[in-house]
């Protein structure tokens, strides 16, 4: 295990954050991120476990968290990338392994980012949602909800504007 | 004589009808799929999630995590205890909190008996749904005796409330519960003498059908049960011990066909399995404190700048959360992945191709899906 993670080190210079029991934090450039899921996969991690994504306001991020594991080596790999708030864009992996295509369809439902190459970003949990991407820390859910199905003027609705 | 094959009717005229399998129908759970058919034969299946999409992951944003310890019950609701579990190792492993021994034990009990009645419910479902209505009777009836273990034990017969939370256990063991526990074991014996009954009429429903190969196994992200009837050994237990799995002497059972069939039987060996395991713990429950020290039930707890993910082998596969706490006292960002989500997404897609149209009440319940952890 630690041959290959100097290997990812010098080859795509990937920084290593933090090791503990059976896993290893890393973070990437979203460029690299279709080369090392290749290596990765032909070096034993062949099981996409799960793919997260967090809204990082303050930094105007949004930051991608996928989830590796090795039946092989036992361990679990989460690499981290960050993509843009403005533009967020980034390769699907779903040629590499398809599991993450419905993952990655998820997270265009829910944050918006685009997943360049994914065959089907069609809507998944959400019908007919025209409003932004609901999982975003920008999005009011209260306020959107307001607008949309209530009514100030109506008596028994008054209550949801205090 | 007539064979199956002469007796569908084939598309002469390339003529295709679309219908839906659920919502409503009453095999399908709050979950639909729709189904494109040439004659007698699916050509197209499509699932349609998101009737139980409550939005879990924002909802914890907002809350803290005695709240959200109580909202982790409602993921599953099949298997409740399974994702209290998971969010309380969550929460432990993102705050480096240590839990006493006992609870443990208590856990992992507490998990193998929700495993049980978990997989119950999937006999009672997927008799129903391949016409043999018995099963389902019985299957539920012997599950209400682990039900009233839950009663005694977390206050609540489905839904615990955050009985396991972080930092340990929310109370103590009753006095001599243990005797009681082995008792709804012989019970669970008896369900299952039923089950293993060979019955010709359900495995010729069964055997043969939904037929899913380790290569689709692996690449569509088939997890638990659904991984190791395909004939890949691999269980969260084993392979990334969390609790006292370590300690515990037990097996995992491998079936190599892939058909629905199998995937029934290897459900029948894992509730066995899980009488093997939890009978090793009953008489060794140390003595000792159930919840850490330091931990104060229902007082704010300050969540750390750090993330963790875990994961476990619940009774349907994979179950994982990723955490993200931001120094206040909710999460900053909660992920869950359902093993359901795969199950139910890709691997019925592909299972449903080609099937026939008597064949998908089948082939859907013998995944053992729940609608709930795959919406979330």
């Amino acid at each position: 295990m630690e041959g290959l993670i100097s290997k990812i080190k010098s080859k795509f210079g990937a920084e290593i954050l933090k090791k503990e029991k059976n896993q290893i934090w890393m973070k990437i450039n979203n460029k690299d991120l279709i080369n090392i899921c290749n290596f990765l996969k032909e070096n034993g991690f062949d099981f996409f476990s799960c793919l997260s994504a967090i809204d990082i306001l303050e930094n105007n991020i949004i930051e991608l968290v996928y989830h590796l594991w090795s039946q092989e080596k036992k361990t679990i790999l989460n690499i981290k990338t960050e993509i843009s708030r403005e533009k967020p864009e980034i390769n699907s992996i779903s040629k590499i392994y398809t599991a993450s295509q419905i993952h990655e369809r998820e997270i265009h439902e829910l944050f918006g980012v685009n997943f360049l190459g994914n065959s089907d970003l069609s809507e998944l949990f959400l019908e007919d949602w025209s409003g932004p991407a609901p999982f975003l820390k920008d999005f009011d859910w209260r306020e959107y909800v307001r607008e949309k199905f209530y009514n100030k003027e109506n008596e028994n609705e008054k209550g949801y504007y205090n | 004589m007539k064979t199956k094959k002469d007796t569908i009717i084939n598309n002469s005229k390339n003529e295709y009808q679309e219908f839906l399998f659920g919502p409503a129908h009453p095999g399908s759970g709050n979950f639909s799929v729709k189904i494109k058919l040439g004659g007698e034969k699916v050509v197209l299946a499509k699932s349609d999630p998101g009737y139980l999409h409550r939005g879990f992951e924002k909802l914890m944003e907002y809350r803290n995590i005695w709240q959200n310890a109580a909202l982790s019950d409602r993921i599953c609701v099949f298997e409740p205890l399974a994702w209290n579990l998971l969010f309380a190792e969550a929460i432990e492993k993102l705050a480096e909190i240590d839990i006493p021994e006992k609870a443990k034990y208590v856990r992992v009990i507490l998990i193998e008996l929700s495993r049980i009645q978990s997989h119950l419910i999937w006999f009672g479902a997927f008799s129903s749904a391949s016409g043999f209505d018995t099963g389902f009777k019985i299957a539920l009836g012997y599950r209400d005796y682990i039900l009233d273990i839950f009663s005694i034990i977390t206050g609540g017969r489905v839904y615990p409330t955050g009985f396991i939370c972080p930092g340990g256990l929310r109370r103590d063991l009753p006095a001599k519960i243990e005797d009681k526990i082995l008792k709804v074991l012989d019970k669970v014996n008896e369900a299952i003498f039923y089950f293993e009954k060979e019955d010709p009429v359900f495995k010729s429903r069964t055997e043969n059908i939904g037929v899913l190969k380790i290569d689709d196994a692996i690449r569509l992200g088939a997890t638990g049960q659904v991984l190791r009837a395909s004939g890949f050994l691999q269980d969260i237990r084993k392979d990334d011990p969390y609790e006292i799995y370590k300690k515990i002497d037990f097996n995992i059972p491998v079936l190599k066909q892939g058909d629905a069939y199998s995937r029934f039987k290897l459900g029948i060996l894992e509730v066995k399995e899980s009488i093997k395991i939890i009978k090793q713990l009953l008489d060794k429950i140390p003595n000792g404190d159930f919840l850490n020290k330091n931990i104060k039930i229902g007082m704010p707890f300050i969540l750390p700048k750090n993330e963790a993910y875990v994961r476990n082998e619940t009774a349907r596969g994979e179950g994982a959360i990723y955490i993200k706490g931001d120094g206040t006292i909710n999460p900053y960002r909660v992920k869950i992945k359902g093993p359901s989500f795969l199950h139910l997404i890709p691997v019925l897609e592909f299972l449903l191709k080609e099937a026939e149209i008597a064949d998908i009440p089948i082939i859907y319940w013998s995944l053992n899906g729940c609608p709930a952890d795959m919406d979330r």
